[in-house]
């Protein structure tokens, strides 16, 4: 078949009466998501992975793409408007965005976000329509060898660049691999750290882990703060009676270089494991601003200031599916949501998805873009009722999402033992915060962890107990160089400065 | 402020003891030499995780100690202090929700959620703004529009109990 064909076969599985519904769904409560501030995409897909259950995978992966392109695009709503970002992919919007705003500028500054929220959002998915197939039809070589070298290159990323102290970021991502070698051993057969108990037989399972951690973490977290004062009024500014989208024909075309520029790093940065929306829309800004004849005009509001965050966070979402999708691999907790899905639904991300189950694929390809559209026409239209829901208070909304997760824990096996475990990982999440510990190099090592272990295993058992191959594969060795070197890099880093330091005296 | 302090120091030495915890349980892993070779069998990976955890808490603890003799408490954000009260706030919350998971099962789905609810909601709602009567609205609607959405809609399992015995579930 060819690639039209089945660019025409997902848009038909998706635009069917409830295929269309969900998507218009998924896209509001993602925006809802995305302009709470403490509530985020991850979250988001993980309360609606138990709606999920009983849908049929296309069906599924539809809603979850439109809570996933909602969530991120909604951070933009609060950035503006009340200069908190909804999510941390938002942060840098907050830079010019408000200012915007207190320039009697709101509208104009929400048209911008919104349409160029939009535009990073298209751009990616074309991206990923087209690089994808391409890196699976290469990756459908690959061995125990190469799976086993991006396994420990991607969680050396995560380890290293997500959080400030490399030190923490590594135990966090060790502590992850630790709980996913809990239960029956996959390739030996034995007990790992079951303690007797049945419960253990089977593991902790990846969803009850990741809604504990992000979730009921950030509930009893929220706690702590519950009685201190409520955010205040927002203003809300009359979208009608304004002509296009608030800006000028000349302003878009003058946006065009920066939009393009700001799309590509928040699509690399996307496809990079362990870096997703947080970083780019701040990496976004800083380049706009550097490459800026006239720097010193970022902060004031201007809309180059909220072009550059606004594009690259939501290009980030394509570019984040294309590991993902080829090789199975998370760059993000969002992600590792989605990965979360997709195995539940009895579909195993890699290169062999692309053969067995184009169709989903390009489902998920055709929802992106009719979400981008949904999102466009939501968030302007319906900005009000947004605003409305950023006044729910957080002791009456952080209840009804526990609720939600005990609900979505309970159904995974039908008993009370995962609510128990998401429980259990509600406190590791609430512990990481008191100690800033990043949470996120956990969860990937807790996916990425078994990927490496059953890689290197096999790979091992196959050439007899040599590590060679490991090392001769052009693919595995590269990852595997870089990876060293990132961690030499990361941890000389400290020398490094001392020595330019005493240069300095 | 001590434990700002000794923040790291503090974790450090957890994660030593959890790795040498980890570390002992993962040499009582039984393996089968017979089938599986010793360079890939169950054990491998643990021992491995195990020595990195170990080697990074001794590197944690050597950065604490370092952190907590040039700390300087006026230095850093003091916006995130959390008084006794908040901390009450947090232990309440998570009694109710221990009490919550273990009440869902023998008082059915309906009944633990509207209880859970109404009791969360006075717990985290500031003084003078706890309207029981709100609060008790919300609380029984949420419960029952879940119950009917997973329910009904989406032909889930939940617990039973009074309540859904009493809607015919």
């Amino acid at each position: 078949m060819s690639t039209w064909q089945l660019i025409a076969n997902g848009f038909a599985m998706v635009l069917t009466p409830v295929g269309l519904l969900l998507q218009v769904v998924g896209v509001a409560v993602g925006i809802v998501f995305g302009a709470l501030p403490g509530l985020s995409a991850t979250m988001a897909v993980a309360l609606f992975l138990p709606v999920t259950y009983s849908m049929t995978p296309s069906n599924a992966m539809t809603l979850l793409m439109a809570l996933f392109i909602g969530a991120i695009s909604g951070g933009l709503i609060s950035a503006i408007l009340l200069r908190i970002p909804g999510t941390p992919s938002s942060v840098a919007t907050t830079f010019d965005g408000h200012p915007m705003v207190k320039k009697g500028q709101a509208a104009k500054a929400l048209g911008v976000g919104i349409v160029f929220s939009f535009l990073g959002t298209i751009f990616s998915t074309i991206l990923l329509m087209f690089i994808a197939p391409e890196i699976a039809r290469v990756a459908i070589a690959f061995g125990p060898a190469e799976f086993f070298s991006i396994a420990i290159f991607s969680l050396t990323m995560i380890a290293t660049l997500s959080s400030g102290n490399m030190v923490k970021g590594i135990i966090a991502g060790l502590v992850g691999f630790m709980f996913s070698t809990v239960g029956t051993d996959t390739i030996e057969g034995t007990q790992r750290f079951t303690f007797g108990l049945t419960n253990l037989k089977g593991g902790f399972d990846m969803l009850g882990v990741m809604v504990g951690l992000f979730a009921v973490g950030e509930i009893i977290a929220a706690a702590e703060t519950a009685h201190h004062k409520q955010q205040s009024e927002i203003t809300v500014p009359n979208m009608k009676g304004i002509k296009g989208f608030g800006f000028t024909v000349k302003e878009f075309v003058g946006q065009r270089w920066n939009a393009l520029r700001s799309a590509l790093i928040g699509f690399g940065i996307g496809v990079l494991p362990g870096i997703g929306g947080g970083t780019s829309n701040m990496l976004a800004y800083t380049v706009a601003k550097t490459a800026d004849k006239n720097p010193e005009r970022f902060g004031t509001g201007c809309i180059d200031g909220l072009v550059a965050p606004e594009t690259a966070n939501n290009a980030t979402i394509g570019g984040a599916l294309v590991p993902l999708l080829t090789l199975g691999i998370p760059g993000d907790t969002t992600t590792a949501m989605l990965l979360g899905a997709l195995t539940l639904h009895g579909l195993t991300p890699g290169p062999l998805l692309f053969q067995n189950q184009a169709d989903v694929v390009y489902g998920i390809f055709a929802a992106m873009l009719i979400c981008s559209f949904i999102m466009l026409a939501m968030e302007f239209y319906g900005l009000r009722v947004f605003v409305k829901m950023l006044a729910i208070p957080k002791y009456i909304l952080l209840p009804c999402i526990f609720v939600l997760c005990a609900l979505g824990a309970y159904q995974l096996k039908n008993n009370i033992s995962q609510v128990l475990a998401c429980l259990l990982f509600g406190l590791v999440g609430y512990g990481f915060k008191k100690f800033s510990i990043p949470s996120t190099p956990f969860i990937l090592g807790f996916i990425l962890g078994p990927l490496a272990e059953v890689n290197y295993r096999r790979g091992m058992m196959v050439t007899n107990g040599s590590f060679t191959p490991f090392l001769t594969s052009p693919i595995s060795a590269v990852f595997l160089a870089i990876a060293v070197l990132v961690i030499v890099i990361y941890a000389t880093k400290p020398l490094r400065e001392k020595r330019k330091a005493a240069k300095g005296n | 402020m001590t434990f700002r302090k000794y923040k790291d120091l503090i974790l450090g030495s957890v994660m030593l003891v959890i790795s040498g915890l980890y570390l002992y349980f993962a040499q009582q892993i039984k393996t089968r030499p017979k089938i599986i070779p010793s360079y890939s069998n169950a054990r491998i990976f643990p021992t491995i995780l195990g020595i990195l955890l170990l080697a990074m808490s001794i590197l944690l603890i050597i950065q604490g100690i370092r952190k907590a003799k040039s700390f300087d408490a006026s230095k850093g954000d003091t916006g995130d202090q959390v008084s006794k009260e908040d901390y009450l706030v947090v232990v309440l919350t998570l009694g109710v929700i221990l009490l919550y998971v273990l009440l869902m099962v023998p008082l059915g789905f309906n009944l633990s959620t509207m209880l859970y609810l109404f009791v969360q909601f006075m717990i985290l709602a500031p003084k003078g703004k706890r309207k029981p009567i709100q609060f008790a609205v919300i609380a029984i609607a949420f419960s029952l529009v879940c119950f009917f959405v997973f329910r009904v809609g989406l032909s889930q399992m939940l617990p039973r109990g009074i309540i859904e015995s009493l809607l015919g579930y």
